[in-house]
């Protein structure tokens, strides 16, 4: 039932061609104790909670005789919390980090430290913009993809004679939100399908709801012919699609995004928010522990073109990112658009 | 000896040692000499600026300004030096940008006579927001290394130039406070500023030489943190203003001002981050770290009073 999208796919394929023809896929064996912590960017968040609940099923899948901690700051401290909590991964002298980073580079002296101290340092979601001091980002769609789906949603619902949209993103310096609203400007710009598709604004909502929800309504106040506000960010397109329904504005403001199915399932059945996108974000906690015991227990180098496999989800490559240069990536893709045929079903 | 054990510094130092025992026995890592200077570079900033702080409120004064002139004077740093000018240049700027700032807290409190609580709220809201118009929603790094070894790595054997500031700033702050009469000054204004200023005591310009400080020493403060995490944002500091004053509150000084000592101080830092370090490397996640810190400083409000209860009820 699930709108699937292959572009991600594709990319990793065209990308990793060549070195998938011969490598032979390594098995990952479990069995050998490794201390691992997953840190998101703070706590409270559903998402992270589901990626903690991924990386729990792989940690007793490979009978880890270590152990797993699901740690992280609070929403206020965030950025000092996660340089402190990746400092005191170095001095535990952890086998693998794996960080949502939200502290940019200011994180890297910390992330570069835990290397130095042995330990594998594995970013998922949010990777290290610069990727010093980050053995691998485990991506969860080619960012580029994102742009595409996001410009395609706005383009359905400004429809054929195009509309006003505006971007409400989470903090100003999530490195993964700016790609992703980046790659979404590139496609508006270079494709002519989208000439109809005006972006008049990007605002920040810190992805707190009532800052979310109050920037979406000044958002409607400043600009009176908005036809959609895309929020690539689960709190931020809750409280937009909050915010429309609240003041009445529905069917005159569509909210799109990145969305969780469970929160969102109401307002895509009652026309606020007509359709999202998301991937698994407990998917991707499992593919991320993988990855991060397979680096830790020395099983897998980390080298380009290295293919191994992870558990139920299958065979993956190693590739150079192409966002960042000097870093390297696991691509997870594909992902899902919910609309209200899909998302009751998700949503359970 | 028994009066001194009973003092507010003494059931800190107790505290102290019952923290630092649990912590090296609990955890192997503890007592490493790597751990014990992270311990230290993980809230530098917040521990210098905690320093002056505590003249501040002996000054029955507050400056909620602190964190906001951090970020300002990192934003600042990271922003000239796009431009091109001289890291050093900038670092001296940022210094004045600092100096500058405090004279304006201490200009407004002074000479207009606005309350300290009202105009370092307007200031924190202000400093926030240039600093925030001059880096935008971007992070600036890739600063000389020599800046970021300097924040970065150690300077006498593994002990970091930050860290080295501390202590040379905690002796001379010490020597300041408890040996001079600017020391002696701050605290008779503190206790009551009206019956200073009968006895022919300039207490404006008293106050403005400490807001001055104040700022200067958070711009500092911003510059550390800049070179420590090797890059700067919007949010530099943010927030830190509260930990620094509960730090202060926490070391004995009186939130109405007059009593306190750079002592009580210095423990209730070493309280804080042996705490914090301890319950980080038990995994102990944030939520939990922020509030049994929160509760450390509810019993330190309310164990004195209950000890001058006992005392009223002994006469």
């Amino acid at each position: 039932m699930k709108t699937k999208h292959v572009l991600g796919l594709t990319a990793a394929l065209m990308l990793g061609g060549t070195s998938l023809a011969y490598a032979e896929a390594i098995k990952i064996n479990g069995g050998t104790a490794a201390d691992m912590v997953l840190l998101p960017k703070f706590l409270g968040i559903l998402v992270f909670d589901q990626a903690n609940e991924g990386a729990q099923e792989a940690h007793a899948e490979l009978a880890n005789g270590g152990t797993l901690t699901f740690q992280g700051p609070t929403p206020e401290n965030s950025v000092a919390g996660q340089i402190e909590m990746v400092t005191t991964a170095a001095t535990q002298k952890l086998a693998a980090l794996m960080l949502s980073n939200n502290a940019g580079d200011q994180i890297s002296p910390s992330a570069q430290a835990a290397q130095a101290a042995g330990t594998k340092v594995v970013t998922w979601d949010s990777p290290i913009p610069s990727g010093a001091g980050e053995d691998l980002f485990i991506s969860q769609v080619d960012f580029g993809s994102i742009g595409v789906v996001m410009a395609d949603m706005a383009l359905s619902m400004v429809g054929a004679d195009g509309g006003e949209m505006a971007v409400l993103s989470a903090t100003p310096d999530a490195a993964n939100q700016n790609a992703w609203i980046d790659a979404m400007k590139k496609v508006l710009a270079e494709d002519a399908k989208y000439a109809g598709v005006k972006l008049v604004d990007v605002v920040y909502g810190d992805d707190q709801a009532e800052v979310s929800y109050n920037r979406a309504l000044a958002l409607v106040d400043k600009y009176p012919n908005l036809e959609v506000i895309m929020a690539p960010t689960t709190v931020g397109i809750q409280a937009a699609a909050k915010a429309m329904q609240d003041e009445n504005l529905c069917g005159k403001v569509g909210v799109s995004g990145l969305g969780l199915p469970s929160e969102m399932v109401s307002y895509t059945l009652n026309g606020c928010a007509p359709q999202f996108a998301l991937w698994d974000f407990r998917d991707l906690g499992y593919l991320t522990y993988y990855a991060a015991y397979g680096l830790a227990t020395g099983q897998l180098t980390g080298e380009i073109g290295e293919t191994f496999t992870a558990g139920r989800m299958g065979d993956y490559t190693i590739e150079a990112d192409p966002g960042r240069a000097n870093a390297k990536r696991v691509l997870m893709g594909p992902f899902t658009v919910y609309t209200k045929d899909n998302v009751e079903a998700a949503s359970k | 000896m028994m009066a001194r054990l009973k003092s507010w510094e003494g059931l800190l130092l107790a505290t102290l040692l019952v923290i630092f025992t649990f912590n090296a026995w609990a955890t192997p890592e503890f007592l490493t000499v790597g751990n014990q200077i992270n311990l230290f570079q993980l809230s530098i900033e917040k521990i210098i600026m905690a320093l002056v702080m505590t003249f501040v409120i002996i000054n029955a004064e507050i400056d909620l300004s602190i964190g906001s002139m951090m970020g300002l004077a990192a934003c600042a740093f990271g922003w000239m030096f796009i431009q091109g000018v001289p890291p050093g240049l900038c670092i001296v700027i940022c210094l004045a940008i600092g100096l500058l700032g405090g004279a304006l807290n201490g200009w407004l409190i002074t000479s207009i006579g606005l309350p300290s609580l009202v105009v370092t709220l307007g200031t924190l809201i202000g400093f926030r927001g240039l600093a925030r118009v001059m880096v935008e929603d971007r992070g600036i790094n890739d600063f000389p290394d020599w800046f970021d070894a300097l924040g970065q790595q150690g300077l006498l054997g593994p002990v970091p130039f930050a860290l080295i500031a501390f202590v040379v700033l905690f002796v001379v702050l010490y020597i300041v406070l408890e040996r001079s009469s600017f020391g002696r000054l701050t605290y008779v204004i503190g206790s009551n500023k009206d019956v200073a200023e009968y006895a022919g005591i300039n207490t404006g310009r008293h106050k403005m030489v400490i807001f001055m400080a104040s700022g200067l020493i958070a711009a500092f403060a911003g510059l550390l943190f800049a070179a420590r995490v090797g890059a700067v944002r919007g949010d530099v500091g943010n927030g830190f203003e509260l930990d620094v004053i509960t730090i202060v509150l926490l070391g004995g000084v009186s939130i109405f001002g007059g009593k306190g000592t750079l002592v009580g101080t210095l423990l209730a830092i070493l309280i804080v981050l042996n705490l914090r370090n301890g319950m980080g490397l038990l995994d102990i996640t944030g939520h939990l770290q922020t509030g049994v810190i929160g509760i450390l400083l509810i019993a330190s409000v309310i164990i004195p009073r209950i000890r001058l209860g006992r005392r009223a009820e002994a006469a």
